[in-house]
């Protein structure tokens, strides 16, 4: 019966490619259509994510929705070793956030001023990479290192000095003079316009608020599932803390995929009613050449469900082949363009820039997309071939061979 | 007095139409082991339709066919599929085989439906395709084949089950004289050598004069039958 199948496979060439690069076609375009699409955002939230905010974050409970320093936490009120102890938590990351005022006396702008330590930092802040002019400032100094987009808004180069003005701990006033000690380029575009950072124990002088954090980052090992590691580190924190994950720290980051997911969705949906029709239109192609052949079967004594299996087995192997053709034949295309995003210009790249996205295309190398869309078609591919099912099942033997 | 296979009483078929065609119309008859049988008459007297109630293809709209004793007419549509394949052997106008098959693999292929061991399977393959003429054209497709060979093989395929009889609808309907006659003399052989019992739906007069028994038929009824 196998037999059969493999050479009816054979018999319509025309009908069989047709089949196969239907079904190679529309994997291939799906998958790299998501592949972009989930690469991009997988690009965006690894890069505010891992490289800027962390997948995990404890805070002062209300401290993220307040942005209050007020909310701010006690250094010696968190068990760093215990939590640093907890497997997939790669270390934990100081930082005091806060906004202020920042002015070179004609220029100024309200910037998020972040004070760190940079050498423990997630990789986008450690500023070694980043910097594009000046030096890193020295530890616990005056000398803060200003963005790249907050540094031309405020025309300020290495050397400079820079005014704060802001609230500190329990409504002090914060206030200080810092020398711009270098320049960085923040990888993602939001901070790129309005970061400050400058040493930890210098943002805590000034915001009066010495041994106090408003943040720490858990930095996980590259392949921890930080929901995993939530749940453990959850009982190490007391009830006054907050321990937020990037999905409850950005919603509205989660919403904008979610909402740019379901606009692909669409597409594919309709790439996929296509590809149905060319398959059924395949399939009653089959069962039309095949009528008499059925019928004579049928009368010579072959059950009608054995007949129907037969020719599901040879659609199945059919679609098969296509799916995974596709699915091979889409994945150098992904590893290429993950590594070799392209590179969008002119009205496009102003037009996304201006929602701070990074105007490239990256793709993702993730192997479900092809597996998922390689089944979905499959599937398709297997409905459609009900209609042979259906026809050999109320297949009258005498008239399909007046036919 | 050989035992009779097939036994047919009172069998009509209405079409229903616009117009019902009353294409079977009241016909008895019986046909015995080992019979060389023609059912002869104009076209559209109803061979066609007599032919495939015969042969279970067909349901009747009332009379009753007995064929070695069990009423078809009774039977569900997958018994009445496995009867077929066990009881009864069928050779078309044209067009029989299965494309993608060789002349070995269609007369296998019926054997496999039958779920006999392969060796069985292969030897009775070569030893019918060499009883039809055609040793040495077991791998051909049918594509390869010439009408009468691949009517051979049809002959050779319908034999390939042990059928109680034989069922040929215009069998010789598209081949030249020289295949007819090729056709009818092994067609006879075998009725003679095997006890193979035969019977055949035609108007081609090659065909009535090798049959023993000529049965005539007209608008669905028997006119004739000797
Ligand atoms: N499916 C059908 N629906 C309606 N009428 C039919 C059908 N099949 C056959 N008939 C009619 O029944 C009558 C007998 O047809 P049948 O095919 O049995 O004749 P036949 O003797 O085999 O003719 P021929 O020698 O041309 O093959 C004809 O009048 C035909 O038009
Ligand atoms: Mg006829």
């Amino acid at each position: 019966m196998f037999k059969l199948a493999w050479r009816n496979i054979w018999r319509n060439k025309g009908r069989s490619s047709i089949t196969i690069a239907a079904v190679m076609f529309c994997v291939i375009f799906a998958v790299v259509l998501r592949s972009f699409q989930v690469g991009v955002w997988e690009h965006m939230v690894g890069d505010i994510v891992a490289n800027n905010f962390g997948y995990l974050q404890v805070h002062q409970k209300g401290f993220w929705g307040d942005q209050s320093l007020d909310l701010s936490m006690d250094e010696a009120a968190i068990d760093w070793a215990a939590m640093e102890n907890v497997p997939g938590v790669r270390s934990l990351v100081p930082r005091l956030e806060s906004f202020s005022l920042v002015s070179t006396g004609e220029n100024n702008r309200g910037s998020l001023v972040l004070g760190i330590h940079p050498e423990e930092e997630l990789s986008g802040l450690r500023l070694t990479d980043q910097l594009i002019d000046g030096r890193l400032f020295t530890p616990a100094s005056n000398e803060v290192v200003v963005s790249e987009g907050l540094a031309e808004y405020l025309h300020v180069a290495v050397g400079d000095s820079l005014m704060f003005l802001g609230q500190g701990y329990r409504g002090a006033s914060a206030y200080g003079q810092f020398m711009v000690a270098g320049i960085a380029k923040i990888s993602n575009p939001e901070l790129n316009k309005q970061l400050v950072v400058l040493p930890l124990e210098t943002a805590q002088w000034m915001y009066n608020a010495m041994g106090l954090l408003t943040t720490v980052v858990v930095d996980l090992e590259p392949n921890a599932d930080f929901a995993e590691v939530k749940a453990s580190l959850e009982p190490l924190l007391g009830a006054d803390f907050e321990l937020l994950d990037w999905e409850q720290l950005f919603p509205e980051l989660v919403q904008t995929i979610e909402a740019d997911m379901a606009g692909g969705q669409i597409f594919v949906t309709i790439l996929y009613f296509i590809i149905s029709f060319v398959l059924l239109g395949t399939v009653i192609m089959m069962v039309s050449e095949r009528e008499r052949e059925f019928g004579i079967l049928v009368s010579i004594g072959m059950r009608k469900t054995t007949l129907a299996a037969v020719t599901v087995l040879e659609n199945l192997m059919l679609l098969l082949g296509g799916a995974v053709v596709g699915m091979a034949a889409v994945k150098p295309v992904q590893f290429y363009f993950k590594y070799n995003p392209i590179d969008l210009s002119g009205q496009m790249k102003e037009a996304i820039e201006q929602f701070d996205f990074e105007p490239k295309l990256y793709t993702t190398t993730s192997f479900i997309i092809n597996l998922n869309h390689g089944a979905i078609v499959f599937v398709i591919g297997l409905l459609v071939s009900s209609y042979a099912v259906w026809k050999i099942m109320k297949l009258n033997p005498v008239k399909s061979m007046r036919a | 007095m050989s035992k009779p296979v097939i036994e047919v009483k009172n069998l009509e078929k209405v079409y229903e139409g616009a117009v019902p065609v009353k294409a079977v119309n009241g016909i008895s008859l019986t046909i015995t082991q080992g019979e060389f049988t023609a059912l002869k008459g104009p076209s559209g007297c109803g061979k066609t339709t007599l032919l495939n109630m015969l042969g279970g293809l067909d349901q009747p709209t009332s009379g009753s066919i007995a064929i070695g004793g069990v009423d078809i007419t009774t039977l569900s549509e997958n018994a009445l599929i496995d009867f077929r394949l066990r009881n009864i052997g069928f050779v078309f106008q044209a067009y029989n085989l299965i494309p993608v098959l060789s002349a070995q693999e269609n007369v296998s292929f019926i054997m496999l439906l039958q779920n006999r061991p392969k060796e069985e399977r292969e030897a009775r393959a070569r030893q019918l395709l060499e009883a039809v003429g055609l040793e040495g054209k077991e791998d051909k497709r049918p594509g390869q084949l010439s009408g009468g060979q691949q009517q051979r093989v049809a002959v050779a395929r319908a034999l390939a089950s042990k059928p109680q009889f034989v069922l040929a609808d215009e069998p010789t309907a598209n081949l030249d004289s020289q295949s007819t006659a090729n056709l009818l003399d092994i067609m006879e052989r075998l009725n003679k050598e095997e006890g193979m019992t035969f019977v055949f739906a035609t108007h081609d007069d090659r065909v009535i004069k090798k049959a023993r028994r000529i049965i005539s038929i007209e608008d669905g009824k028997v006119l004739s039958d000797d």
